[in-house]
């Protein structure tokens, strides 16, 4: 475990709002080992970004970090500083967001974005910043570095974009990257070409990355580890393989047998979460999942299911896996479709 | 594999200490086969009503619906409560410091103010005498006089100890309480009456350039630059020669080019919602030009535009003000906010009050509305709905 | 580029004769003349009103006036400075006027752009409140109310300006320094409106994602600010550059009154009330002009700042 480059410990985020306080992310716990690729799935509103946004040290005025530690190579990120969080960001972490267009000052020149921050502390001289930003421009894949330099982002189209976007995240050479959705905003032909990249530049660098999507299919392709959040708490974490092909929450469950693949038959169901997330403002009382689960026990009202161990590296907070618990089979649909892929091999760790 | 031994929870284990696990606990609970996906848990609310309901839960805005009720009310009322007519003179009793009964008690507005003396002359002043403030020499020519600041009791100087001038009274002897309420009433009435035109005007203005867009937006955009151009003091100036300076031809002065801002705040929120996806999804399903504008796009100018009717009113004020300093304010004795201040101005040195009163009013009523405008503006953002 | 620079030029002039038609048969619509004063004989009047062709028909006249402009001469003003040359006139006291202007704008950008800053990064803190009482104080207390105050106190107690406008002719430190209370006078309200403006902007800016990229790429808080948000502000700003210009205009009708400048509020103030036709237009021509020609360079200078806007193309945004 000493390899952990970041661990995150019962990290709680709220949000004051004229209305109360909104519990957007609980009790959250994970770590992320160097090298490895960490994906964090769940729908809007779940909590995903607020954690990334708590790690960066960039929350919103209105947030704040009610319980937890946030450990980086022996400092504890909630308290910390913000002149030495600056250090940090930047040099050793890193992130790129989910909206390239408004990302990127759209009235100052490409190059000048990318290098901003190494000329500012003093890194590079302005002399050699041209050079360093078109080292990067090539390293993202963009062709014509040097006319592309002196052009402004709505010059470039959104794929493009994300790679300037990419560019100014690795121009401190970072070892941590946090992607928040990168390809969501992006043509589908794109997106593809954007995770490839993400991937090449993982392994020649040998990043870590925390990876956020909602959509399941990314996940294979690029993340060694995953974690499903539901209404702000992890509800399901371990090996991609693991939560793939042995997932244990209902809420995962409903999240793989939602995602059809080449094989889904058309007369074969998809399925859909019934219900809405709940209201952060007033959480419920015991498992936030239990109102849209099939499964629900009596006890999910009462008590807030504790993470139960499945192997050393998976972990799921629901009550069915309590001994004293009645059995349960996730849905036909996608049990079958589970062992199709997994004779196929489909979901493997992408590595 | 499920129910072994070591499936034991890894953390949150003092939550469970207390908790003893019953059969019930681990019974399912009773669901329908297929879960309802809309179960609206409140009756649906309109965007009107629920604006209305998150403004009211906005302390700020609550505070500055009070202020500006207070502000009115006094506006109404303030005027009777004094015992002075608004244009009663008394030309003896000029210049009064405020005078407030019960209150002068506590060493605040009780009707004292401080005069320069000789001191070779102090005794003249024996009868009114209070306190010394300083003592200071002034060389006048070759010779060196001993000079004092000394604290008298301005009413009973002027033989009026048993009148009350809660807010001072005015160059001519006039109760600046009543003055200025009815002053507040006045301005308080023009200013709306004019923001009213200037919005309406505006907010046509603005949606049809915008909505129509191409060449009609062009020449309804070239209108707007000539009126901009138009220097507004001469206009006004003209304006108020060629009426008269009564309410009405202030208001007219005032809403000449007054519109313009409203019209082009207009314009660029249209601007920037026509384009948008669920205006062309409404569109397409045949919504008409009327529904498009009134449903679809003017709700999200509210906010803005309650941010500008803020900023109006107090402004209105102040270019009124402007006026009456350049002797172009609201026909006497008819008293008004701007008039109070120019006339303050006036005898600013010796009697700040007469300013500063007026000034409060200006002060609190622009405060109120920015206050109001940015607990509106949250309330009517639709993307702080259900919060 | 040329071609849009022409065009608007061009209508910039058909704005100027809209507005000055327009000012004409107002002021003509106005009773009275400037030679209707019981002190004047009737007969010298119908022969003055003859001599300035005010006997004839007002589309006459309004030729005679747009003769005037072409030409550049103004005539003579009849009332307010008699037979003195409205050209003589304006280049006396126009510089004057828009020398003050200037120098407060030169005050109210970079003391706007401090104070709305210092209260958008101290958001509902202490500075964010001394900034917002400022800026109640700055706008609901007259320009004339705080110049009285300035020129009781720091003028004349305290000793460290002038009590009026130096009556040097050159622009030497003696007028410069007189001129530093009438500045601030006008500066107050441009101060107050650039820095509500820019707190709300900085505000929704410090919240968006380019400024949280270029907080991730390690750049600190007021690196950012500066760097990325401030530059971006100044594009909304500089529209609204024009109108606090014409609105320093007006107010510097009242400054120059009480600070005695022999600028241009008077000499309009009086045309105005004397019917004094010749000044009244030479100066609302004066006026229009000068706002239109802040227009024009306003929204050309808009391409050099904002890269998105092409002169004469509109807004162009290339999509993938």
């Amino acid at each position: 475990m000493s390899d952990n480059i970041l661990q995150v410990k019962n990290l709680s985020v709220e949000f004051k709002t004229f209305t109360g306080t909104v519990k957007a992310v609980r009790d959250v716990s994970f770590d992320l080992a160097r090298g490895e690729t960490l994906a964090i799935v769940g729908e809007s509103g779940s909590g995903k970004s607020v954690t990334s946004k708590a790690i960066m040290g960039i929350l919103q005025q209105n947030a704040t970090i009610s319980q937890g530690q946030i450990s980086y190579s022996d400092m504890d990120l909630t308290k910390i500083k913000q002149k030495q969080f600056s250090e940090i960001r930047g040099s050793r972490m890193a992130m790129v967001f989910q909206d390239p267009l408004s990302a990127l000052n759209p009235v100052m020149k490409i190059g000048k974005q990318i290098t901003e921050s190494l000329v500012l502390s003093g890194k590079i001289s302005r002399k050699d910043a041209p050079a360093k930003a078109m080292e990067l421009m090539k390293a993202v894949a963009i062709p014509e570095p040097e006319k592309r330099y002196n052009q402004y982002p709505f010059q470039f189209s959104g794929g493009m974009r994300q790679r300037i976007v990419i560019a100014c995240a690795l121009a401190g050479d970072p070892e941590l990257l946090i992607c928040d959705e990168p390809t969501t905003a992006l043509d589908v032909s794109v997106q593809s070409q954007i995770l490839e990249l993400i991937r090449d530049l993982q392994k020649e660098r040998n990043l870590s990355v925390i990876f956020i999507t909602h959509d399941m299919g990314v996940v294979a392709g690029i993340a060694n580890r995953m974690a499903v959040m539901y209404a702000g708490k992890i509800v399901e974490i371990g090996n991609v393989d693991e939560v793939f092909y042995n997932p244990q929450h209902p809420y995962t469950w409903n999240l793989l047998a939602a995602m059809p693949d080449m094989e889904t038959e058309q007369d074969e169901k998809l399925l859909s979460i019934p219900g809405t997330p709940p209201n952060m403002l007033h959480p419920p009382v015991g498992d936030a999942f239990a109102a849209r689960n099939k499964f629900a026990l009596n006890i999910d009202n009462r008590v807030e299911p504790p993470m139960f161990k499945i192997s050393d590296t998976h972990y799921a907070a629901t009550w069915l896996l309590h001994p004293d618990a009645p059995k349960v089979e996730m849905p036909d649909v996608l049990k079958k479709r589970l062992e199709r892929q997994k004779a196929k091999g489909a979901y493997g760790n992408g590595k | 594999m499920r129910h072994e031994a070591n499936s034991i929870p890894v953390d949150n284990v003092e939550l469970l200490k207390n908790y003893t696990f019953t059969e019930d606990d681990f019974q399912f609970q009773e669901k329908g086969e297929v879960l309802s996906d809309t179960v609206p848990e409140d009756p649906p609310v309109g965007f009107f009503k629920d604006a209305m309901i998150r403004f009211s839960k906005n302390k700020a805005s609550m505070v500055s619906i009070f202020m500006l009720l207070f502000i009115i009310i006094m506006a109404i009322f303030g005027p009777m409560m004094g015992d002075f007519h608004f244009r009663e003179q008394n030309v003896q009793w000029d210049r009064l410091p405020p005078r407030i009964p019960i209150l002068e008690n506590f060493g605040i507005f009780d009707g004292t103010s401080v005069v320069t003396v000789q001191v070779a002359n102090m005794p003249n002043w024996e009868s009114v005498y209070i306190e010394t403030v300083r003592t200071f020499y002034q060389t006048a020519g070759a010779r060196t006089v001993p000079m004092a600041e000394i604290r008298i009791d301005a009413y009973a100087n002027v033989g009026a100890e048993d009148v009350y001038f809660w807010f001072g009274s005015d160059m001519l002897g006039r109760d600046l309480w009543t003055r200025l309420w009815r002053g507040a009433r006045v301005s308080l009435t023009m200013a709306a009456i004019a923001v009213l035109i200037n919005l309406t005007i505006g907010v046509v203005f603005g949606a049809v350039a915008a909505y129509y867009g191409k060449k009609t937006d062009m020449i309804m955009l070239y209108i707007m630059e000539v009126f901009n151009a138009v220097p507004t003091l001469i206009m006004v100036i003209i304006i108020a020669t060629r009426l008269g300076t009564t309410m009405w031809s202030l208001i007219i002065a005032l809403t000449f080019s007054g519109w313009i801002g409203m019209a082009q705040m207009m314009r660029a929120q249209f601007y920037r919602y026509k384009g948008q996806e669920y205006v062309m999804a409404a569109r397409v399903m045949g919504a008409s030009d009327k529904r498009l504008i009134f449903r679809y796009i003017l709700p999200n100018a509210i906010g803005p535009t309650i941010t500008q009717v803020a900023v109006a009113i107090p402004t209105f004020m102040m270019t009124e003000a402007f006026l009456s300093y350049l002797g172009l304010g609201i026909q006497a004795p008819e008293p008004s906010v701007g008039v109070l201040l120019s006339q303050g101005q006036e005898m600013l040195l010796t009697n700040p009050h007469a300013v500063f009163f007026p000034a409060l009013v200006i002060s609190i009523l622009m405060l109120s509305f920015q206050m109001m405008s940015n607990g509106l503006r949250d309330a009517f953002d639709p993307t702080l709905r259900g919060h | 580029m040329l071609k849009y620079v022409l065009q608007r030029v061009l209508f910039m002039f058909i704005a100027l004769f809209l507005v000055s038609l327009f000012t004409f048969f107002l002021i003509n619509s106005v009773p009275g003349g400037p030679f209707e004063n019981p002190a004047i004989r009737p007969e010298v009047r119908l022969a003055m009103e003859r001599r300035f062709h005010l006997d004839q028909p007002l589309i006459v006249q309004f030729g005679h006036f747009l003769r005037s402009i072409v030409t550049f001469d103004f005539g003579i003003s009849l009332i307010v400075q008699p037979s003195r040359d409205i050209t003589d006139i304006l280049t006396e006291r126009f510089p004057i006027t828009i020398v003050l202007n200037l120098l407060s704008n030169f005050i109210i950008v970079p003391l706007g752009f401090f104070l709305g800053s210092l209260a958008a990064l101290k958001r509902n803190r202490i500075p964010d409140h001394a900034v917002s009482a400022l800026v109640v104080v700055f706008i609901s207390v007259p320009s004339f109310v705080l110049a009285s105050l300035m020129q009781y106190f720091l003028a004349f107690r305290l000793g460290l300006f002038p009590m009026i406008f130096s009556t040097s002719q050159n622009w030497d430190w003696d007028r410069l320094h007189s001129m530093i209370l009438p500045i601030l006078a006008l500066s107050f309200g441009g101060i107050a409106f650039i820095t509500r403006f820019l707190r709300g902007e900085l505000i929704e800016t410090l919240n968006s994602d380019y400024m949280l990229l270029a907080k991730t790429k390690g750049l600190r808080t007021h690196q950012a600010v500066f760097r990325h948000a401030l530059r971006n502000s100044l594009i909304p700003i500089m529209g609204m550059l024009v109108g606090i210009f014409v609105t320093i205009l007006s107010g510097s009708v009242v400054v120059e009154e009480i600070f005695a400048i022999p600028g241009m509020g008077r000499i309009m103030i009086n045309a105005l009330l004397s019917h004094d036709y010749p000044l009244i237009m030479a100066t609302t021509v004066m006026y229009t002009f000068i706002a239109l020609v802040a227009r024009l360079l306003i929204d050309l200078s808009y391409s050099i700042v904002d890269p998105r806007i092409v002169i004469g193309g509109g807004r162009s945004a290339a999509r993938s």
